[in-house]
C-alpha cells in the first residue's frame, strides 16, 4: 500500500474533522496502528487544527464558568486525587504525594467526617428553622398592629355617629331638610341647628362626589342675604359648622376648595327653609 | 491524561484553557452571541459527563471536544425553535443586532477565517459540510454535483484547508 498517498488524499483531515463515514474511519484507525507515519500525520492535523482554533478566538460571558461549576457540583470527585494533564496548552504534572495511615485513624479520620457532614446538615436545618420563625413572627406582629390600627379608625368612626345621634335626640335641635332644587332633585343634605347654643351641623345624606379641588359650602340666608356658615369637609356623620345667630333658610352650593365670599348661585344644590 | 476522575481542579483547567477555542466554533456555526453561549454550557456539560467515552487512542483531547461543540452546534441550528427564532431575524442575516441578540461576524473567527481563505469552490462544501453539517448526498442534490465529485473536491479543499492553516 502506498501509504504516501494515503496519507496525501485528504482522509485524514476528513477523519479528525469528523466528516467521515464509520467505515473509512475505521479502516483509517486500522491502519494508523499499523502504519506510524499515519499516526504522526493525524497528530499533525490535530495540533494544526487545535492552532487553528485559537485564532481570533472569542471567550464566553464571564459568568459562565461559575454556572457550570454549580451545575456540576454533584458530577466532580469528592475526594482529592493525583490529577495528570498532558495537552498542548500546558505540559505540566501535578502530583500530590500519597500518605498511608494506620487503619484505627482512617476509621477515626473516616468517623469525624462523617459527624462533620451530620453536624454541618443540622446546623444547616436549625439555621432554616430559625429563619422561618423569624419570619412567621415578624408577619404576626406587621399583622397585629395592622389590625390594631383599624379598630382604632372604627373606634374613632363608632364615637362620631354615636355622638351625631346624640344631636340629633336633642330636644332643642332645629332639623332643616335641604331638598335638592330643579334638576338635582336626587341631592339631599340636612342641617341640624341648635337652637340654645346656636351651633350648626350638617349631614350630607346625598351629594355628589366631587373633585379634589373643590368643596361644598353651607351658607345660611340671613334676611334675603347669604352668609357663609362653612365648608364640609372629612367627617363621619354630622359635620359640625359655624355658629349661626340667625337664618331663615339654608343652601349648599360647589364653591372652589376652602369657599368663597359669595355664593356661586349656578353651582346652587341644596335649599331648605327653616321652619 | 487522568482527567477523567473528574476532579473539579481538572474542569477548571479544562475550562481556561479551551472555552474560548470552543466558543469560537460554536460561534462559526451558531453566529448568536446569546445563543452560542447556551450551546457552550450544554458541550461543557456533555464533555464533562461523558469523559470517559473519550478513547485517548484515536486522537487528542480537543479534537474530541471539537467534534461534541460541533455536533452540538449543528443539532441547535437544525432544531426547530432555533430555526423559528431564525425566521425572525431572515432580515438581519449576519452581522447586525436585532431584538437584544448579537449576529456576530464569525468570518474572522477561528477555523472560519481559515475557510474563508479558500477558493469558492471550496469553501461552498466545506461551509455545507462542515459548518452546517450536509452530508454529502444532500451537498450533492443542493449543488447538483455527482456525489463522486462532491467527495473529491471536499478531500481537496481540506487538503487546502490544512496548508492555508500552517501557512
Amino acid at each position: 500500500m502506498n501509504v504516501q498517498a494515503y496519507i496525501e488524499s485528504g482522509v485524514i483531515e476528513s477523519y479528525v474533522l469528523g466528516m467521515i463515514d464509520m467505515q473509512d474511519a475505521s479502516e483509517l484507525q486500522g491502519l494508523s496502528n499499523q502504519y506510524p507515519e499515519i499516526r504522526r500525520d493525524i497528530e499533525k492535523f490535530e495540533y494544526l487544527l487545535e492552532k487553528a482554533s485559537f485564532i481570533n478566538a472569542i471567550g464566553p460571558p464571564p459568568a459562565l464558568k461559575e454556572k457550570l461549576i454549580l451545575a456540576l457540583q454533584d458530577d466532580f470527585a469528592k475526594e482529592e486525587r493525583v490529577i495528570k494533564l498532558n495537552t498542548v496548552a500546558s505540559n505540566e504534572n501535578y502530583t500530590a504525594p500519597v500518605k498511608t495511615m494506620a487503619p484505627w485513624t482512617r476509621y477515626m479520620a473516616a468517623a469525624s467526617v462523617v459527624l462533620l457532614i451530620a453536624s454541618a446538615a443540622l446546623n444547616y436545618y436549625l439555621y432554616n428553622q430559625i429563619k422561618t420563625s423569624d419570619r412567621k413572627y415578624a408577619d404576626l406582629v406587621k399583622e397585629n398592629s395592622t389590625v390594631t390600627a383599624d379598630n382604632r379608625v372604627y373606634q374613632t368612626k363608632m364615637l362620631d355617629i354615636y355622638n351625631g345621634m346624640q344631636l340629633m335626640s336633642n330636644p332643642s335641635m332645629i332639623k332643616v331638610v335641604m331638598p335638592g332644587i330643579k334638576g338635582k332633585e336626587e341631592d339631599l343634605a340636612t342641617v341640624f341647628w341648635d337652637s340654645k347654643t346656636k351651633d350648626v351641623y350638617l349631614l350630607a345624606n346625598k351629594l355628589p362626589q366631587v373633585s379634589d379641588d373643590k368643596q361644598y359650602q353651607l351658607w345660611a340666608l340671613v334676611d334675603g342675604k347669604p352668609v357663609d356658615a362653612g365648608v364640609l369637609g372629612e367627617c363621619n356623620g354630622l359635620c359640625k359648622l359655624k355658629n349661626i345667630q340667625k337664618a331663615q333658610a339654608f343652601a349648599i352650593t360647589l364653591e372652589k376648595k376652602g369657599g368663597s365670599i359669595a355664593p356661586d348661585l349656578t353651582q346652587l344644590h341644596v335649599l331648605g327653609k327653616v321652619v | 491524561m487522568l482527567l477523567k476522575q473528574r476532579h473539579q481542579f481538572a474542569f477548571s483547567y479544562l475550562y481556561d484553557n479551551y472555552s474560548s477555542a470552543l466558543q469560537s466554533i460554536i460561534l462559526n456555526i451558531v453566529p448568536d452571541y446569546d445563543q452560542s453561549a447556551d450551546v457552550l454550557q450544554e458541550v461543557f456539560v456533555k464533555i464533562w459527563k461523558q469523559i470517559e467515552t473519550y478513547d485517548e487512542t484515536k486522537g487528542r483531547l480537543f479534537t474530541w471536544m471539537l467534534n461534541v461543540a460541533r455536533n452540538a452546534s449543528i443539532d441547535t441550528v437544525r432544531s426547530k425553535a432555533w430555526q423559528n427564532s431564525k425566521q425572525n431575524n431572515e432580515l438581519t442575516e449576519t452581522n447586525f443586532s436585532a431584538a437584544g441578540s448579537v449576529q456576530m461576524n464569525v468570518d474572522q473567527i477561528g477555523l472560519r477565517k481559515i475557510v474563508h481563505q479558500l477558493k469558492d469552490e471550496h469553501k461552498i462544501l466545506v461551509e455545507l459540510s462542515y459548518f452546517k453539517g450536509y452530508t454529502q448526498d444532500e451537498i450533492s442534490k443542493m449543488l447538483d454535483i455527482p456525489l463522486g465529485t462532491v467527495k473529491t473536491r471536499l478531500r481537496t479543499a481540506l487538503i487546502h484547508l490544512r496548508q492555508t492553516i500552517k501557512q
